[in-house]
């Protein structure tokens, strides 16, 4: 049996009785939801609930229709790029810097983690203050070389603000996975390689690369979780998802949809496209984990 | 198991303690509970209102509750309702009319109070108020806040530039906020409000009798649709645009507020509800007035419409609890509790009876600008076009609308482009509200 | 190193040097700001140095955001999601690492599958749910008519809204904990297992006198993370408190922001922006090494 101890117990009634908590909470506030998201998308709904009518694939239908949504996922699959691309080059290269020097190495690390434990609320509230255009430093600097900026009003400037703030508050997730990742290449074949008259980026591409390739794999498949879903509170403080639906993604939609429009069957559709979504990057990251797994074992 | 149980005895036991709660106070006094969304100030002074009512009577308790912003109120008596906990009053906002009205969930206002002989001489009522928040001749809900936007402005700042006051129409009120400009004067000619979809966009359209909708604005018929691309609307965004990138207008953005702006003397001019008084009166550094929304060239001028909120009253409540909502809400209503929210706040009076009682004893003699919300309210006769919206999720149309509004800002849309957007988007959202209402309206 | 290359091991520390000044740059200006008064802070230019107001503006934030209760909130939910997620991970681990039952592997693909449905994608429902835990029981009752065969209407209503159980019990499951306590057991030597059933220990001894004190480390490791994940929590506080005083620190912080049509008071705002991020902060830089340890043990 697949990950059974050999040495283990036959018994039925603990091992029910251990699991009960874990699957008790999975029901109530995991399948159960998930089933009546799912029954929700095919109905449209009053805001009381007095009338309910069936409309089969309506509220589907009705999205893929608006260019709204077209245009939210399309904002969505920028910005979790573009965040997913900046985070990994940023972590990578700190990653690299900090595996080649001897002194300070604690004291930097120490600092690059920072923002981990900032939540990304407060990462988006930093960052909208020091672009806001009225008060914030970095605003006035851009001002003073003659950049024209304002996220309130122009959609390009508010998303790169929640960009460069998403990015800024996951580095440091990338950073110490890639930094484990370089630490655990053997010495060994780096000195034989450097014995062989291969320059630091030979070595860090031939040998060190390949190693840490699932790393990045899985990194990359955790950014985009990442942008996909727990960037909500960002785009919640600091633009709403505007200006102009600029900064609209995905996740903000569907509590928007749902819980200041109260359009329950819309917003329950989306939420079936998500979780198509997720649970094909689960399904991605799970390959990952499933290698790793066995390995360890 | 036993965590389940336990937790299992433990809800069903406060239930217990909650129901037992609940009968204690009966036995005194019957409680009403009333959720609203004033906060600040104005949440001081509904919780006097409320206090007032509590000292005058013996019979009922009235509890009022700050849910938050109108948006957070409505989501929250929607979610109370579904879980049966939801309160007997409840202050909604002027655009959640049609789904309250068809909610099922309520109980109209006159017939209730008729029901309970309260008298309350609706044909009193400020016109365009009750024909808000009329149903085929019926007040569905008790008109509470009303506002209506006014145009505020830096008496220093035209005076320097040679006006006595701003001008009556929007061609030659324009001319004057560019001469400010060029001449120096002031930095921006007008700040925008953040709801500038209302006194800009909406009220134009009324004021100027331009159709926002079909079927009289929705009064006629769900199968009403937007027709607003087809207006002077489409001007008056053009002109708003122009204003924007000349920097005549200035947009205040987050973390600023745009009446500051105002108030600070930086901007000369501020299209905001009569209900900012008391704020402008305190904040101001300048020497302000205020006068009527400008007209376009050519076009009488009509009455403008309100905003604020009414109160309604909710089903599945007791009928003793009923007794005591129908005291509150005629207390409300009374002439003078009107002129003192009327002074305290800045809003309209709601009835001529309390306009009149304001103006016998003067007090627009020395608050000149406090009259101009009820005469602009008043102005012209009532046509189709003017009687106020009534519109299905309205919330949701308003936020498309703005939505486009702020693509033609950042100069991502045409003004033509994003009110056909914004049209589309509305009308599909009203099908979507015909469809689900189909034959109740 | 293998050899010395000084201009790439300069430019790797101008790099690192690039890379913390742009950590800290956002912080050091929420400290500044945070330490002038509303008219300082609307100055053009921008102060660029502290002011002398940093501890007024922490008294009044701490005030006008209520921070005093929402902290206590705060902490109770996120010890209360450490614990309550570590001991049903642990129990679920042990449960089937070491014991061979039917529906095992079910239960273990079920844990699995919630990893598919974050929450952001469950909001609706999942919203229902809280407000009325005992709803599915409901439906049942209604579907059996069970209210029939008494003569009476029956109604389960069980509100976790605005309470300690709302903000934790439905945060507890974890696929990823219960994962990683698996992989840890599996490392377990078989031997101390069998050594414990000579002894005559039964399952529930072994787990409390063996496995538990050889998790330790895992445990300090997780619960670093889980702390901070129940700190900074924001979408389900968000939704399931309307009442204010059962609101945690992040969002009295998000009140405290200045929206368009309030007072741009960005000094109360940052200053407790800087007051919410402390207890996490000093928890990081307290514990790294733990911290590094279980963000990679739990990736794996």
């Amino acid at each position: 049996m697949v990950g059974l101890k050999r040495a283990h117990y036959r018994e039925t009634r603990l091992p029910m009785l251990l699991l009960l908590p874990q699957l008790l909470v999975l029901l109530l506030f995991f399948f159960i939801p998930a089933v009546r998201a799912l029954s929700q998308a095919f109905v449209i709904t009053d805001a009381f609930g007095t009338s309910v009518q069936f409309v089969w694939f309506d509220n589907f239908h009705r999205l893929f229709l608006s260019p709204e949504y077209r245009s939210a996922a399309w904002i969505t699959l920028w910005f979790t790029l573009v965040q997913n691309i900046l985070t990994i080059v940023v972590a990578g290269a700190l990653a690299f810097a900090t595996d080649r020097v001897i002194r300070l190495r604690g004291l930097y690390r120490s600092i690059v983690l920072l923002p981990y434990a900032i939540a990304p609320v407060i990462a988006g509230i930093l960052w909208a203050f020091l672009f806001n255009p009225s008060v914030g430093p970095v605003a006035h600097v851009l001002k003073a070389v003659g950049i024209a900026w304002d996220p309130n009003r122009s959609g390009f400037d508010a998303f790169l603000l929640v960009t460069l703030a998403a990015s800024w508050k996951h580095i440091c997730y990338d950073y110490i996975f890639l930094v484990a990742a370089l630490l655990a290449v053997p010495p060994s074949l780096l000195e034989a390689a450097a014995v062989d008259g291969a320059g630091p980026w030979l070595r860090f591409r031939r040998i060190a690369l390949p190693m840490i390739g699932p790393t990045v794999f899985f990194l990359v498949t955790m950014n985009f979780v990442y942008g996909f879903f727990e960037t909500f509170a960002i785009i919640d403080a600091v633009t709403h998802g505007g200006p102009g639906g600029a900064t609209m993604i995905l996740v903000y939609k569907v509590y928007l949809d749902g819980f200041v429009h109260i359009d329950l069957g819309s917003s329950a559709a989306q939420s079936v496209l998500l979780m198509i979504f997720a649970i094909g990057l689960t399904l991605l990251q799970f390959r990952y984990a499933d290698r790793r797994i066995n390995y360890d074992v | 198991m036993g965590v389940f149980k336990r937790y299992l005895v433990a809800g069903a036991l406060a239930l217990a303690a909650v129901g037992l709660a609940g009968q204690a106070s009966a036995q005194q006094r019957v409680e009403v509970q009333f959720w609203h969304a004033m906060g600040g100030v104005l949440g001081e002074r509904v919780a006097e209102i409320v206090k007032r009512f509590n000292a005058s009577q013996s019979k009922y308790t009235v509890v009022e509750t700050n849910k938050g912003n109108y948006d957070e109120v409505i989501n929250g008596v929607i979610a109370a309702y579904r879980a049966k906990k939801h309160p007997q009053l409840v202050q909604i906002y002027e655009r959640g009319f049609m789904t309250m009205l068809l909610s099922g969930a309520i109980v109209p206002v006159q017939d209730l109070l008729t029901e309970k002989k309260k008298a309350i001489d609706w044909a009193d009522l400020v016109k365009p108020v009750a024909s808000y928040y009329q149903y085929k001749g019926k007040l569905m809900s008790m008109p509470f806040n009303s506002s209506t936007p006014i145009l505020w402005f830096n008496k220093e700042h035209f005076e320097k530039a040679g006006f006595s006051g701003p001008a009556d129409t929007w061609q030659e009120f324009e001319q004057q906020l560019y001469t400010i400009r060029t001449k120096g004067i002031s930095e921006c000619g007008s700040a925008l409000a953040n709801d500038y979809f209302w006194s800009l966009i909406e009220n134009y359209s009324i004021i100027n009798d331009q159709p926002f909708g079909t079927k009289a604005n929705g009064y006629d018929g769900l199968d009403t649709e937007f027709v607003y691309n087809k207006t002077k609307v489409v001007g008056q965004v053009t002109r708003l645009k122009k204003w924007v990138d000349d920097g005549v207008m200035q947009i205040a953005g987050q973390g600023l507020n745009p009446e500051q702006l105002f108030t600070s003397g930086k901007c000369s001019t501020f299209f905001a509800s009569t209900a900012a008084h008391g704020s402008v009166e305190r904040e101001a550094k300048i020497k302000w007035s205020a006068t009527f929304m400008p007209h376009e060239q050519g076009i009488a001028a009509h009455n403008s419409t309100i905003g604020g909120a009414t109160i309604w009253t909710l089903k599945g409540h007791k009928s003793e609890e009923y007794d005591g909502v129908a005291e509150f809400l005629s207390f409300v209503a009374s002439p003078d509790l009107q002129v003192w929210w009327h002074k305290v706040t800045g809003y309209v009076p709601i009835t001529n009876k309390a306009y009149q009682v304001a103006k016998a004893e003067g007090y627009y003699k020395d608050n000149p600008t406090r009259e101009i919300a009820i005469l602009q309210l008043n102005r012209g006769t009532q046509t189709e076009n003017t009687r106020g919206f009534h519109f299905g999720n309205f919330t949701q149309t308003t936020f498309a609308l703005r939505e486009e509004l702020e693509s033609v800002f950042a100069k991502k849309k045409t003004p033509q482009q994003a009110l056909d957007d914004s049209v589309r988007r509305g009308n599909d959202i009203l099908r979507q509200f015909e469809k689900l209402n189909a034959g109740k309206y | 190193m293998v050899e010395r290359a000084r201009t790439l091991d300069i430019a790797c520390h101008a790099l690192l040097i690039l890379g913390g000044l742009l950590v800290c740059l956002p912080i050091y200006f929420a400290f500044v700001v945070g330490s002038h008064t509303v008219s300082d802070v609307l100055t053009i230019p921008p102060p660029w140095l502290p002011g002398r107001h940093f501890f007024d503006n922490t008294v009044t934030a701490w005030q006008k955001g209520n921070l005093g209760r929402l902290f206590l909130n705060s902490l109770i939910v996120a010890v209360g999601i450490t614990v309550g997620k570590i001991a049903v991970s642990l129990l679920s681990a042990f449960a089937i690492a070491y014991f061979r039952f039917p529906w095992r592997m079910t239960a273990f693909w079920l844990i699995f599958a919630s990893l598919m449905l974050p929450v952001e994608v469950r909001i609706l429902p999942t919203y229902e749910a809280v407000a009325n835990v005992a709803l599915p029981l409901q439906w049942l009752l209604d579907a059996l008519d069970v209210g029939r065969w008494f003569g009476v209407e029956i109604t389960l209503d069980w509100n976790m809204m605005n309470s300690y159980g709302g903000l934790i019990l439905p945060l507890i499951a974890s696929a990823t904990a219960t994962f990683l306590f698996r992989q840890f057991f599996l490392t377990v030597p078989d031997e101390l297992c069998e050594a414990a059933r000579i002894d005559g220990a039964s399952p529930m001894r072994f787990f409390w006198s063996v496995l538990l004190p050889l998790s330790r480390a895992n445990m300090v490791a997780l619960g670093i993370i889980l702390f901070l994940y129940g700190w900074n929590q924001y979408l389900w506080p968000l939704l399931f408190t309307t009442d204010k005083s059962m609101a945690t620190a992040v969002i009295g912080l998000k009140n405290l922001i200045p929206q368009s049509d309030s007072e741009p008071a960005w000094n109360i705002a940052m200053n407790a922006a800087l007051l919410v991020m402390l207890p996490p902060v000093i928890v990081v830089m307290a514990l790294q090494r733990w911290l590094v340890k279980g963000l990679v043990d739990s990736g794996k």
